[in-house]
């Protein structure tokens, strides 16, 4: 794995979508909404939590945040989270500007590598996910990708967080269906860092929860987040509003709503543990008016994406992005430049965990050979975020002047110094000539992306969980099963 | 036709909620009879609506608009309109299921439900098995629809259909299901009759459903 690439910094690319005024203005507009509109808080502990911290509550659930609140909220969260490995190596490193990728996770359905038939998503195929991303150079964590269905419904996520900790070492981030399931995960990972203080000097995982927009707060998702709080377990609270149906078709209306939605979030895991680790989220996009569906292939996705992630600078927050994924079907025409976009997009911006990377269809779909087509984007992305270095050596003029007009530059030593470094090489897209091409069986790319999924499925394999280990993770989830089992 | 009449089609395939009531109690004062201002006005009105939003003509925000005004006008119409005529337009009772709540897929199913002229029951969101029972007993539905997002909250689907089952009452209605994670298979597995992966299908779906009772003879 190369080295992090922080962007927007030195010689590499600039990129913003807000100015300065934008974002204050939005960000005006997202303390309003808290301060004036309110958000419902289904949740008696978080409710308790917001009206000793200052708080007007109305009737049974609706809060009144006052901005003073969300502004100590953002002095105590951390500016900087850093994901560890399964090995405790501090890897993320969640800092302005700082970028990486991964994978989305929990899609009810996936295409079987071997036959391509659409599926539902079993233990194995997660297992499988894990493995590719472990394999690829340029996924730097890990979430589910598909929903574990063949175990029990009300355990699944502690399978599902088994077979993610079989296939990768990468961080991961996790998915859970309520406190109960976070526990047990929690209760897993601190097994396989060697204790909870570990865990918490080098978290494993980052937990994924989600208000629902508009400004809602369910019970399920403000458990997750005060548990993992209490816990100094990081956690990415992301909002997933939809333009036009639960939020304004408006992108600004959207981003001011979402940040109000995020921002509450923040302030009841600060309520509830000062200096609590918090990551701004938002999948935000637009629902499409014809389909109804919650587009993730439009490119108002990364336009709000690279927004938030601009807002999240000026908040001093780590934040959370979407790329990689589309609304296609397959791994098709459509699915190729959806990725492009969007990666190029999200890179761009500097966003620290940037997410769903092999979604299709609309995320109902998790797709290994997305995935794999993605990290090559991801890679041409990273050349051009590196952007242009400028100095006497680059520039070349001596080199210029000993070649002179008319000659070549493949003799020069200068040349053979930097081609590596400033030139970008392929693994799946073509570049041969025509009859090269033909010669290798006129493959198209989505042929070549296949025989990588295969080739590391056959080829790869991952370093393995201690067996003494992974007895001890496989009777937390049995345990947990024989107790859903009795209810 | 009268020009009234035609008015009123105008007004709600363009969604103009305000304009489609005032034609409506317009064309009642020119005593035009109720039964032909829902058969020329309302109804092929929201026909109208459908075709243009399977065209791409139009958007569902428009459709949405379309329906209220499509409703609005019912409110009026409905106590003159003969109860048995009332039943052949269906009657549905939906929600959300137990577990999850997410509310903006069903309320769309909802209002193209009522654009299309059935009388919506709409439970709204975390609906329990029972309550849907009740509901069922209370308001006497041909058609019981259930919306979901969540992948956890599908096997509550399957619930209330055992729910309904159990209280007697499965065999007088169809039931209908939908949602992102759901699919055919799903709802066969689970004993639903019908199943709509986004609204205009589930409203094709509602139709054939109750069509289907009509020819059981309920």
């Amino acid at each position: 794995m190369g080295k992090t690439l922080r962007v927007n910094v030195g010689d590499t690319t600039r990129f913003r979508v807000l100015s300065e005024d934008q974002i204050s203005e939005i960000l005006g507009a997202a303390l309003e909404i808290l301060e004036g509109v309110g958000v419902k808080v289904n949740d008696e502990e978080a409710l308790k939590l917001l009206q000793k911290g200052g708080a007007r509550t109305e009737g049974d659930d609706l809060v009144k945040i006052p901005s003073a609140l969300v502004r100590r909220a953002l002095q105590t969260a951390p500016g900087r989270i850093v994901l560890a490995n399964r090995d405790g190596g501090r890897d993320l490193v969640l800092e302005r500007n700082r970028i990486y990728f991964g994978t989305g996770s929990d899609c009810p359905f996936v295409i079987d590598p071997y036959t391509d038939e659409r599926r539902q998503c079993l233990f194995d195929d997660v297992l499988r996910a894990a493995r590719v991303a472990d394999a690829l150079g340029d996924i730097d964590f890990f979430m589910s990708l598909g929903l574990v269905s063949d175990v029990p419904r009300l355990t699944y996520d502690r399978h599902q967080f088994l077979a993610m900790a079989m296939g990768t070492r990468k961080p991961l981030i996790i998915t859970c269906l309520d406190r109960n399931g976070l526990a047990d995960q929690y209760e897993m990972a601190c097994l396989i860092v060697g204790g909870e203080r570990t865990f918490q000097a080098n978290p494993y995982f980052a937990l994924y929860a989600e208000p629902s927009s508009p400004l809602t707060h369910s019970k399920e998702a403000v458990g997750k987040l005060t548990f993992a709080a209490e816990r100094g377990i990081p956690v990415v609270y992301t909002p997933g509003s939809s333009g036009g149906a639960t939020a304004p078709a408006t992108m600004a209306g959207i981003l001011a709503q979402g940040l109000a939605e995020t921002l509450s979030g923040l302030v009841i895991s600060q309520l509830k543990s000062q200096g609590a680790p918090f990551i701004m989220g938002g999948v935000h996009t637009i629902m499409d008016m014809r389909m109804g569906i919650f587009s993730y292939g439009a490119p108002e996705l990364s336009l709000l994406s690279a927004s938030m992630t601009d807002i999240s600078k000026e908040l001093n927050l780590p934040v959370f992005s979407t790329a990689g994924c589309g609304d296609a079907k397959i791994l098709d025409e459509q699915a190729a430049s959806e990725a492009s976009i969007s990666l190029l997009l999200a890179g761009l911006s500097g966003a620290n965990l940037i997410h769903d990377v092999g979604y299709l269809e609309s995320g109902l779909l998790g797709s290994l050979d997305m995935l794999v087509l993605s990290d090559e984007v991801i890679s041409a992305t990273k050349r051009i975020l590196r952007g242009v270095k400028v100095n006497e050596e680059t520039l070349a003029v001596d080199v210029i002047a000993n070649v002179g007009p008319g000659g070549h530059f493949v003799g020069e030593e200068h040349t053979r110094r930097h081609v590596r470094e400033e030139h970008w090489l392929p693994t799946l897209m073509d570049r041969t000539n025509r009859e090269g091409w033909e010669k290798g069986g006129a493959k198209t790319l989505g042929r070549r992306v296949r025989e990588r999924v295969i080739d590391i499925l056959e080829g790869y394999e991952p370093d393995p969980l201690d067996g003494q280990l992974l007895g001890e993770l496989k009777t937390i989830v049995a345990l947990a099963d024989e107790r859903y089992a009795e209810k | 036709m009268s020009s009234t009449v035609e008015r009123i089609r105008r007004e709600i395939v363009s969604g103009h909620v305000e304009e489609s009531v005032e034609a409506v109690k317009e064309a009642l004062q020119q005593k035009i009879p109720p039964q032909e201002i829902l058969d020329d006005g309302l109804l092929p009105a929201m026909e109208r609506v459908g075709s243009l939003f399977q065209e791409g003509e139009i958007f569902i925000p428009d459709v949405f608009f379309s329906a209220k005004a499509m409703h609005g006008s019912m409110d009026i119409l409905r106590p003159l309109l003969a109860p048995s005529r009332l039943m052949e337009m269906g009657s549905v009772v939906i929600g959300t299921v137990l577990g999850d709540i997410h509310d903006i897929g069903k309320k769309l199913v909802s209002t193209m439900f009522e654009g299309a002229g059935f009388n919506v029951v709409d439970l709204g969101v975390e609906v329990s098995p029972e309550a849907f029972v009740q509901a069922v007993e209370a308001h006497q539905p041909q058609i019981v629809a259930m919306s979901t997002l969540l992948t956890t909250t599908m096997m509550n689907m399957g619930a209330t259909v055992e729910a309904l089952l159990k209280a007697g009452v499965r065999e007088r209605v169809k039931i209908l299901i939908g949602g992102a994670p759901v699919t055919r298979a799903f709802a066969e597995e689970i004993g639903a009759d019908g199943y709509g992966s986004n609204a205009s299908t589930g409203l094709e779906e509602a139709k054939a459903l109750l069509a289907a009772l009509k020819g059981e003879g309920k």
